[in-house]
């Protein structure tokens, strides 16, 4: 089975130089170069995924590098591992000094790259290698979240999406039913919280809450609450701060208020620790709150490292009456190349590791969608009931706004959030104050 | 020229003049002279050179650019008037400020304290308590901040089961505006200074004996001999400490980002954390420069002001 795998994986990448050398021929301006020409080194950032038996969570890539050099004699490829939580900063400082890697795994959103690194050259399109056929496997927003100015700038590998996840041992306990197809609205949401949060051993003391979650700049789980009567963080073109309407406003000071009024979540709600948000939920020894949002790895982990009898639901329908989750696009990136056979190379190599058998195996193992039509319908889920739900959400999914400025943006708002949910300002107040510091940044 | 040795009396006001003279000013030839000085400097010379001296005055070229990857562009004074126009530098300067003049007494008056207590132990009992106090100098901040998150959480953290003894209800430390700075400020005093702490017992140790006999025969309390001996005669090394940790507290880093990010809201901003974010998040590095050029200029003024007040009078 590997290696039929590994002889297709091959074909496909070998298809790709191939269409990337006709691309050329069809007349596109720009001079892609030949990869087989390229003799040299090509250095791949990384982030650790799921380990192996001996725990080692880069073994995936390491496996694909060494059959990407037997199959290429002059060619090697130099993997630097790199924390997740480091890639943003560690690539900001080698953007600077530009001793930039020739391929990460970011997205153009602007948590490690921006836009305005796309309009200053620092990262290489991708048209030329991939062509129009090929783009057709991929979903269409996951090519939308790496096209700048209708130019690609990047492979997508992964959908990632948020979903609400129950506790169900916590509802069996407190009585409490979930939601039919995981489906429900604000107000079957806000009575399940109440039941949930109750007092285990009558001290008078509340040992488990109903919900809870944290804010913070670059994070997004609270977000979809704040979607469901309509409202939206900016208006269509951008050039309005429009987290002020009346039902963001109400959507915000709701989920506020789960700590503040209706005190079915505990102090923390709103706070800054995400760790210590998921300890509350997933582990065993705490097992303090019953329904947390979180991105799909959660499913995952709770699958795997923190064993939880859970079901995953969609966030709760509020006067929109439709359910919206936040998501994110995950894939490789070229910077910026001096060579043309180089970038053939580079980019034969970025499609060699996002085919669509390393996608299925990276969606089963690693939890997140695969980014390719193709991958999906190997159904990489089909003996996952739980990521089979979440994905079923992929309809729901809303995009960030694609902002040169949406860090700030994201900052002056989530920083105006930290203080509605401890109770410094209401809503009102907090997104008047951020509408000022965002008008600005939208100018 | 006829040379005068160093320490001979001058005959004629003339002869004194050439005393106060070099003999030699020629550089190159005082170096020369003593190049096996200058060759043990040099390796330590080449390092700050290359790691401090030349990214401070890159840092200060860079602060009147718009930076671009490919080609920056001159932006005369446009960065400095964005920092002197933003609330976001203005906010973090004023934390900074109220961090810095709470924590730098607090931490030097401290260990001025806890040296003098150490001093008049034993030789086992002081080498002991050296180490001790000295323990969190060589341990990682991150390690300090990750040990106090945990004793500032609002669910199982130390300080509120401490005062769930005495009925009061658990505070959000962290979690709210009013007390998130505080509850920073209260970390960065509680841990010890070490570095002033050894630097007291080894001035105290050079104190003269035959001072405190003096005093002791005119009956000066132990207290009296500390205050009207020891602390006078220990100014050069508190100034030293002084400026040293009001430059640490103006660079006060590690604790913000491992605890708070700056927040909630912009409660626990600080002066390196906002140039942090806008150079590394915003990638806005000729901001960021002029941000650290405009925190160098107020640390000099900070360490001007100290060395006037605080220097040892001849």
């Amino acid at each position: 089975m590997k290696k039929v795998f590994k002889k297709s994986a091959l074909a496909i990448a070998s298809l790709g130089l191939a269409a990337s050398v006709l691309a050329a021929c069809n007349g596109d301006s720009e001079e892609v170069g030949n990869a087989e020409e390229f003799k040299g080194k090509i250095t791949i950032w990384d982030g650790p995924r799921w380990p192996d038996k001996d725990d080692n969570k880069f073994h995936w890539l390491e496996s694909k590098i060494k059959e990407y050099e037997e199959a290429h004699e002059g060619v090697e490829v130099e993997l630097v591992q790199v924390p997740w939580a480091e890639m943003g900063d560690k690539l900001g400082v080698a953007i600077a000094g530009k001793s930039w890697p020739d391929i990460a795994p970011v997205d153009i959103s602007g948590s490690a790259v921006s836009i305005d690194h796309i309009e200053q050259g620092v990262v290489e399109p991708l048209d030329a290698f991939i062509d129009k056929d090929e783009k057709k496997d991929f979903y269409e927003n996951a090519l939308d979240a790496y096209t700048y100015d209708d130019k690609l700038y990047g492979i997508p590998n992964s959908i990632t999406l948020h979903s609400m996840l129950l506790n169900l041992d916590l509802f069996e306990e407190a009585g409490v039913t979930p939601p039919e197809n995981g489906k429900w609205t604000y107000d079957e949401f806000l009575e399940a919280a109440k039941k949930l949060t109750f007092d285990r051993d009558g001290d008078g003391k509340t040992d488990v809450y109903g919900f809870s979650t944290y804010v913070m700049p670059g994070y997004y789980e609270s977000w979809p609450f704040f979607y469901k009567n309509g409202g939206s963080p900016l208006n269509e073109d951008m050039t309005e701060f429009t987290f002020d309407s009346p039902e963001a406003v109400q959507a915000i000071q709701d989920l506020a208020d789960l700590k503040l009024t209706e005190k079915v979540a505990p102090e923390t709600h709103g706070g800054v620790d995400v760790g210590g948000t998921f300890q509350a939920w997933a582990n065993e020894e705490q097992r303090t709150v019953a329904m947390q949002p979180w991105a799909t790895w959660a499913i995952g982990a709770a699958q795997g490292a923190y064993p939880t009898n859970f079901a995953v639901a969609e966030y709760p329908t509020g006067d929109s009456e439709t359910a919206s989750t936040i998501g994110g696009v995950g894939g490789w990136i070229m910077f910026h190349q001096e060579e043309v056979n180089k970038k053939a190379a580079v980019a034969d190599f970025m499609k060699f590791i996002s085919t669509a058998e390393e996608q299925h195996h990276m969606a089963q193992n690693y939890g997140i969608f695969p980014a390719r039509i193709s991958a999906s319908e190997m159904d990489p889920f089909k003996d996952n009931p739980e990521m089979t739900r979440a994905m079923e959400m992929s309809d729901q999914v809303v995009m960030l706004p694609r902002h040169p400025e949406w860090k700030k943006i994201d900052e002056a708002i989530q920083s105006q959030l930290q203080l509605v949910f401890n109770g410094e300002k209401t809503a009102e107040e907090a997104m008047a104050d951020a509408k000022k510091v965002v008008d600005e940044l939208l100018k | 020229m006829t040379q005068i040795p160093m320490g001979a009396v001058p005959k004629k006001e003339t002869e004194k003049l050439k005393v106060l003279k070099k003999p030699n000013n020629n550089i190159f030839l005082q170096m020369k002279k003593n190049y096996s000085a200058y060759l043990f400097l040099l390796p330590k010379l080449i390092l700050f050179t290359l790691f401090i001296a030349v990214p401070v005055v890159w840092a200060f070229v860079l602060s009147f650019q718009e930076y671009k990857v490919f080609g920056s562009e001159f932006a005369g004074f446009d960065n400095y008037i964005k920092v002197f126009e933003s609330e976001a530098f203005r906010i973090a300067l004023k934390n900074t400020l109220l961090f810095t003049v709470v924590t730098v007494p607090f931490g030097v008056i401290s260990a001025l304290v806890i040296a003098s207590l150490i001093y008049a132990l034993g030789k086992v009992s002081q080498s002991l308590f050296r180490s001790a106090f000295y323990l969190p100098t060589v341990t990682s901040m991150v390690i300090i901040a990750m040990v106090w998150r945990w004793m500032y959480n609002y669910e199982f953290g130390l300080f509120n089961y401490v005062l769930g003894w005495f009925g009061i209800e658990q505070i959000n430390w962290l979690g709210q505006s009013t007390s998130a700075l505080w509850a920073l400020i209260i970390m960065q005093c509680l841990i010890p200074f070490g570095v002033g702490i050894i630097m007291y017992l080894a001035s105290m140790g050079s104190i003269s004996h035959s001072l405190y006999e003096a005093a002791r025969i005119d009956g000066a309390s132990s207290f009296k001999q500390w205050l009207h001996i020891t602390i006078p005669l220990l100014k050069p090394t508190t100034l030293y400490l002084v400026l040293l940790s009001t430059i640490g507290s103006f660079q006060v880093f590690t604790q913000i980002i491992m605890m708070t990010g700056g927040g909630p809201g912009s409660a626990t901003e600080t002066l390196v954390h906002l140039i942090y974010k806008t150079g590394f998040r915003d990638f806005e590095f000729g901001l960021a420069a002029a941000q650290s050029v405009v925190l160098f200029v107020i640390i000099l003024i900070f360490s001007i002001i100290q060395f006037r007040v605080l220097r040892h009078d001849e």
